[in-house]
């Protein structure tokens, strides 16, 4: 008898194993191993000359590198950390605006949600890079802005406040861009509050406000983190974030392999650091399910 | 104003209530619609711009909105370029089918794995885990030189594989069809086994179904990120006629006659050819995806 339910569990979990197979083979191959070549490379000098390559090691030397001689490197850092720092709260907020109007049942709600993933389907594609090229971007930009401060207006503050003006209207476009995941992702997590809830607080006299600080905020908490990590991220290793094309460029044209996976290494490090210290400081605002038993939603 | 407190609470407090309602969806509508405009801009541009005849294009300062609207750029782009090399309409051909590889290779490997993984709960379940959420703090930027002698390495190299095989197998879409996978009840799996239901079946015609609003998110993920990559093709791919729409605009754009003119409409009519799939794809699929869980009627 005992046998036979090992038999069952090992064929069982065989099975299972197979169904796994196809993406730990996937995630062997495009993952781990390059995780790992990457890691063994940056300690070295690693050339390619017609199909063969050589590797010497040299221990902590482009690491060191990275921070001694190389000065364009601690300046792209501070840029790209400090600009994450301010855009990520930003859409972190927006998104959640946008995700909670976006959850209310109202006329045109799915057209609504087409228009504001659109910046995310043209964002991330070339096509919004060849508009920005070509300089058409711009010319959109420049004259969306007009529409929100025209050219009366803008004279008649002086320059200082103008700049300043364009520099938040520049902020909000890219906040915009930025915002289609998050957005889904917040809608996902609301819908998954319980009606009941609402329902119940509504009927104790809770007013609008207060529900939302009481009841969606803890709800959408979970989510919450899930999204700003995946908008510090997304902030850190979009492809026009100048230290991503410098890596490419120190990997693809200068053919410096080891120095580009040294100085991304680094710079993983510090997306891992901060990453972990947003699990660290969330943790204590996270409105746990684990502490009452799944499935079972509370009812009133 | 003292008159006003007197009044009996219930109708202050109604009154209130409907002066609060009403503001806040004025304010909201709005700020809605100010961004809605937003939101639309860059789009309307490009429809306006791939059907202004030459003219209108070159036009200083550029007019928003098209006056004599024309098929021009398109013909053009369909027709005139198609004296060289390599058609455009190849490169259409070349971006749909490596997309759509790719989408059916993500959802098949994804709901396989996470079904084995979280029905099954095989021993080493726990160590896959962890690596998924690993990877999902990497940057793909990170592995991108290993990649490389990967796909090389395996012969992919100028292949459509290397455009397929490396993006099926991403920690983000199994970690999130993991999650969903986990909803389901375990209870409805044992009931399909005692009624004789095989592993397979029990995989594509009870678990599936019911995932049908994770596997819409999936769709539209894939599918955006794998047709709008601009950077695979350029790494993996030598030849021409294998390269796909991102890279043919970067030709389109920025070939050798820069300075030729009226390529500038070409290029406005290929990128509205290249933004509408995604459009279309999504506009299908958004209320799936925002059925996610509401809709699959266990929770």
């Amino acid at each position: 008898m005992r046998t036979r339910a090992t038999k069952t569990q090992r064929r069982k979990a065989l099975e299972g194993f197979m169904f796994v197979s196809p993406f730990v083979v996937g995630t062997l191959a495009f993952f781990l191993y390059p995780v790992i070549f990457s890691l063994y490379i940056s300690f070295g000098e690693y050339t390619i000359v017609k199909e063969a390559s050589t590797f010497e090691f040299l221990g902590w030397a482009n690491y060191l590198n990275a921070f001694v001689e190389d000065t364009t490197f601690t300046t792209i850092f501070k840029t790209v950390v400090t600009d994450s720092l301010i855009n990520t709260p930003l859409i972190v907020v927006f998104s959640l605006i946008i995700a909670i109007f976006l959850n209310k049942n109202f006329p045109g709600r799915g057209f609504f949600r087409t228009v504001y993933f659109l910046p995310f389907l043209l964002g991330t594609g070339y096509v919004m890079s060849i508009l920005l090229g070509m300089d058409v971007g711009e010319e959109a930009m420049n004259m969306a802005r007009g529409i929100l401060l025209p050219e009366g207006v803008r004279e008649y503050l002086g320059t200082t406040f103008t700049a300043m003006v364009e520099t938040f209207l520049g902020r909000i476009t890219y906040v915009f861009w930025r915002s289609g995941v998050p957005i889904i992702l917040f809608l996902s997590g609301l819908q998954n509050i319980n009606v009941s809830l609402y329902e119940s607080a509504k009927v104790d006299g809770a007013t609008e406000w207060e529900m939302l600080w009481k009841i969606t905020l803890p709800m959408v908490s979970p989510i919450m983190l899930l999204v700003i990590v995946y908008v510090v991220i997304d902030s850190f290793s979009d492809t026009g974030n100048a230290m991503v094309t410098y890596f490419f460029e120190q990997a693809f044209r200068k053919q410096d392999f080891s120095y580009s996976a040294a100085i991304s290494w680094i710079y993983f490090a510090f997306i891992l650091l901060f990453v972990g210290l947003i699990f660290a400081v969330m943790k204590g605002f996270i409105h746990s399910e684990q502490s009452e038993p799944r499935r079972k939603k509370v009812r009133t | 104003m003292s008159n006003r407190i007197r009044t009996t609470f219930s109708v202050q407090h109604f009154r209130h209530k409907l002066h609060e309602l009403t503001m806040e969806s004025v304010v909201l509508y709005t700020f809605t619609f100010v961004l809605v405009i937003f939101a639309l801009l860059p789009l309307v541009y490009l429809i306006n711009s791939a059907f202004k005849p030459l003219d209108e294009i070159l036009r200083f300062p550029p007019r928003f909105f098209v006056r004599k609207p024309t098929m021009d750029n398109f013909s053009n782009l369909v027709v005139s370029l198609s004296s060289s090399t390599v058609p455009f309409l190849r490169y259409v051909f070349n971006s749909l089918v490596t997309t759509i590889a790719t989408v059916a290779g993500t959802v098949l490997v994804c709901v396989l794995g996470a079904y084995g993984l979280v029905i099954h709960n095989p021993k080493g379940s726990g160590v896959i885990m962890q690596v998924v959420v690993a990877a999902l703090m990497f940057s793909i930027y990170v592995t991108q030189i290993p990649n490389y002698m990967v796909v090389t390495g395996l012969g992919m190299y100028d292949s459509f594989a290397a455009l397929v095989v490396p993006k099926i197998a991403v920690a983000y879409n199994f970690f999130l069809m993991e999650r969903f996978t986990r909803e389901i009840p375990n209870a409805l799996i044992e009931a399909a086994r005692i009624d004789g239901a095989g592993e397979t079946h029990i995989c594509f015609k009870v678990v599936m179904p019911l995932l049908k609003p994770a596997i819409a998110t999936l769709i539209v993920l894939t599918f955006i990120s794998s047709w709008n990559d601009s950077f695979s093709p350029l790494v993996f791919l030598v030849s021409q006629e294998k390269k796909t729409l991102p890279v043919a605009l970067s030709t389109i754009a920025g070939g050798v006659g820069v300075s030729d003119l009226g390529r500038v409409g070409a290029t406005m009519a290929a990128s509205l050819i290249t933004a509408l799939p995604t459009i279309v794809v999504f506009t299908a699929m958004q209320s799936k995806v925002m059925q996610t869980m509401a809709h699959s009627g266990i929770k």
